[in-house]
């Protein structure tokens, strides 16, 4: 803030009451809700049924990142045309999100399993160690290929498909196509979480869990072998966003990719509250709407660049203040 | 400070009336070495109450011996240091201690440790935005050294810019503390991340702090800040790595040993260090810190005991704030210079957490010696001059650096395993800790010794001795 800025509430009211500019965030909302959700999910599902809060979640989505570009640089070629550069997007979806599931997999049975009657702090404290790991782990395996960890690998980037470099015009904004396939790829993973909550059987034994973790266990479901599967399935969408997150030059695949959204999904999922898709859901709609607002605001209005990043902690602040439980968690705070 | 809730009857920390077993054994465990009804120590207990000066001090060393000891070793460190330098093994010395430069920043992260391990380890409130009182400290000191600050002028006393970093953090404590502590367990950890989250976003892009706020800033020129005792120029040294007090060759031993300006700083600094530890060990053995582990025993109990739980957690996070700051005050002052990076940052708190797991979570030294740990790792695997790997590919021949197996050298094993991966080694530890070692060094040997390290080892001594005599 090199002069104190200050602006009159109505001038601001005025201009965000354009009907070009209000679309336009709305937009810019939507897209980043999107990616929220995705960066989010697999957190939410682990916290939810198992009261851990992974910190290891966003080193899983860096690595996904790094293994979606790997799977694009090798085999995307200057002549691969747009649609079969789209299916493979999808091939290294897959193959990071198999990848990363048998990781988490095996870090569940490995290191968490062997404390869970220990306090749920140690948990956490488990999952920090594993941070260190990874990241470094990664730093290595980046150098070895002659990558820079510190800089997003332009490379991957470099392989989505020229339709999405464009720009589009939706409803009078014009916007990238990258972000209309954010938002495309966010609805399909909360219709795929959705499904795999209501439809399936693990799906079930996490709505059991969450809701009440003792009976769960009398009714003689075997929540072990539930929390290495859901632990997998965390990680795995984990990696999935890393690739989704890969193509888009706000983020990029790097080693500091790993930090920047962890707190993002720690913002989204304590918002939403323990135990609750549809809260996540919810709370990455409400991350991402403040994001937009705060960015538009600091473009037009407020010279302090930290705007958006500073408002999203504060609504975590907020929410907890007002309500501790967070949107849609269950009222009684401390279980874990 | 309030030490004890002026409405409890003063013999709280008594055993038989602590409102849990847990919290009894633990009583017992703790029992206070400076206090001396407490028969546990020594048979000096049984003294006349009219004793000597001469008699007081003896006593006191007597039941003080650990500290006495640490004290001594960290006093002695920077000469055995020089001295084993200056042996044939040399180099080997000086890539396997740690430097005195790297034992400065031991004292003061140990300090940020400690007061971190004061609420976390104590209450068990996870305090993850601790690096918020660290980085409030530190840019505190930098930013009215640089005529920042509206009202402090620049030429502030240090010891006084220190005690004002405790007030404030003390304040921000306390607010940030009458929000958080509605919540536990893990939102606890998460709303106090929040706050320091936002106080770090703020301090990378505010731009008052510097023309490029997300560098930090530093202190350009001028003069080292001073510690010592207030209103004695004789005790006052200026500590700065290089702009602080040199002495010159004191000991005159025709060694070369030189008293540098990092050597005094280290001094200074380990006696305010010394001071921090010795107060809050005060409060952790007093009634006060009774409570603040019945809470993290059991705190429904505790406030059935008629505690009021809420206003004890305050109090101790203030308590904690207030020597995280000075923490940070000191790290500002004796590099002078700050960047969001090395204070606000959550890997900061992680700095902590980490040396508070190995050095002992829930005892008051030994996240010290967990730093202590850490950064003889970190200083080992340094990429620097005075690192393993430089060490390595000064001392294996060209030969050896380039045979191998597999289009692998020894040489790119030691770029790619050894260079600069503190990280990897001190994770792998840490993650070992934690599952099999969950009380550290320090809670492992207390363990061993049946009570405090201070308390036992002196008497352990003395009866493996008797034992050997005989």
């Amino acid at each position: 803030m090199t002069d104190p800025v200050v602006l009159s509430a109505v001038d601001v009211l005025v201009d965000l009451l354009q009907p070009g500019t209000l679309a336009r965030i709305l937009l810019d909302a939507l897209s980043k809700s999107a990616l929220y959700v995705v960066i989010a999910s697999g957190l939410s599902l682990i916290f939810g049924l198992m009261g851990v809060l992974n910190f290891a979640h966003g080193s899983l989505t860096m690595i996904g990142a790094y293994l979606g570009g790997a799977v694009m640089v090798a085999l995307v070629s200057s002549g691969t045309s747009g649609p079969v550069r789209f299916l493979l997007f999808f091939l290294a979806i897959a193959a990071a999100f198999g990848l990363l599931t048998l990781l988490g997999g095996a870090i569940e049975v490995a290191l968490i399993r062997p404390i869970y009657d220990r306090e749920p702090l140690f948990q956490i404290l488990l999952t920090f160690g594993v941070v260190l790991v990874l990241d470094e782990l990664a730093r290595i395996a980046v150098e070895l290929y002659g990558l820079q960890p510190q800089s997003e690998w332009q490379a991957a980037m470099g392989t989505a498909p020229g339709f999405l470099s464009n720009w589009y015009s939706v409803a009078g904004v014009s916007t990238r196509g990258l972000y209309l396939f954010e938002v495309l790829v966010g609805a399909l993973v909360v219709v795929a979480i959705w499904a795999f909550l209501t439809k399936t059987r693990y799906g079930l034994y996490i709505r059991a869990g969450s809701e009440d973790p003792e009976m769960t266990r009398a009714l003689g479901i075997d929540v072990r072998k539930a929390f290495t599967v859901v632990f997998g399935v965390g990680a795995g969408l984990a990696g999935l966003a890393g690739v989704v997150l890969m193509w888009d030059p706000r983020f990029g695949a790097s080693v500091p990719l790993g930090v920047e959204t962890l707190l993002v999904a720690f913002v989204v999922v304590i918002i939403g509250g323990l135990g609750s898709f549809r809260g996540t859901v919810v709370a990455a709609g409400v991350v991402g709407l403040t994001d937009a607002l705060m960015t538009w605001l600091f473009q037009n209005h407020v010279d302090f660049p930290g705007l958006p990043e500073m408002a999203m902690f504060l609504v975590l602040v907020g929410v907890l203040i007002v309500r501790p439980q967070g949107l849609f968690g269950v009222a009684e705070v401390g279980g874990h | 400070m309030a030490i004890s809730d002026p409405t409890e009857p003063a013999d709280r920390s008594d055993a038989s009336n602590a409102p849990d077993t847990t919290e009894a054994a633990e009583a017992t465990e703790e029992r206070d070495p400076a206090n001396p009804t407490d028969a546990a120590v020594t048979d000096a207990a049984d003294e006349p109450e009219t004793e000597s000066g001469a008699g007081y001090v003896r006593r006191l060393l007597g039941e003080q011996s650990v500290h006495v000891a640490v004290m001594l070793a960290f006093a002695l460190y920077p000469i055995v240091y020089a001295i084993l330098i200056r042996t044939p093994l040399g180099a080997e010395f000086d890539v396997f201690l740690p430097r005195i430069h790297t034992m400065v920043a031991v004292l003061y992260i140990g300090l940020f440790a400690m007061s971190f391990d004061f609420i976390s380890g104590y209450t068990g409130y996870l305090s993850f935005g601790h690096s918020l009182f660290y980085g409030v400290g530190a840019y505190l000191v930098v930013l009215t050294a640089t005529g920042k600050v509206p009202m402090l002028g620049t030429e502030t006393p240090f010891m006084a810019l220190l005690l004002i970093a405790g007030v404030l953090a003390v304040v921000i404590a306390v607010l940030v503390g009458l929000v958080s502590f509605r919540l536990t367990g893990v939102y606890f950890a998460m709303i106090t991340l929040g706050f320091a989250e936002v106080a770090h976003v703020f301090i990378r892009n505010w731009d008052r702090v510097g023309s490029n706020p997300r560098d930090g800033a530093t202190i350009a020129g001028g003069d080292g800040f001073a510690l010592g005792v207030p209103g004695v120029d004789a005790l006052q040294v200026e500590i700065g790595r290089i702009v602080g007090t040199s002495l010159g060759e004191v000991f005159g031993l025709g060694l070369g040993i030189e008293v540098d300006e990092v050597w005094v700083s280290f001094y200074a600094i380990g006696a305010v260090v010394a001071v921090c530890y010795f107060l809050m060990q005060r409060i952790v053995h007093s009634p006060f810190g009774r409570v603040m582990i019945a809470i993290r025993e059991n705190e429904e109990r505790a406030r059935a005991v008629g505690y009021d739980v809420y206003r004890f957690k305050l109090a101790a996070f203030a308590v904690s704030g207030f020597f995280a700051a000075i923490a940070g005050g000191l790290f500002a002052g004796y590099s002078r210079s700050v960047a969001p990076g090395n204070t606000f940052d959550l890997f900061h708190t992680a700095e902590a957490l980490l040396a508070a797991i190995i050095g002992g979570f829930g005892t008051l030294a030994g996240p010290l010696y967990g730093y202590l740990f850490t950064a003889s790792v970190e200083g080992v695997l340094s990429t620097e001059h005075h690192g393993v790997a430089r060490y390595l590919r000064r001392g294996l021949s060209d030969a050896m650096l380039s045979s191998g197996a597999g289009g692998v050298t020894v040489g790119d094993v030691i770029d790619v395993l050894v260079d600069g991966r503190a990280d990897l080694y001190l994770g792998i530890v840490f993650i070992l800790f934690v599952l099999y070692v969950p009380r550290g060094i320090l809670g492992t040997l207390r363990d061993r010794l049946g009570g405090t390290v201070a308390d036992r080892l002196p008497d352990r001594l003395r009866t493996t001795l008797r034992g050997l005599k005989r």
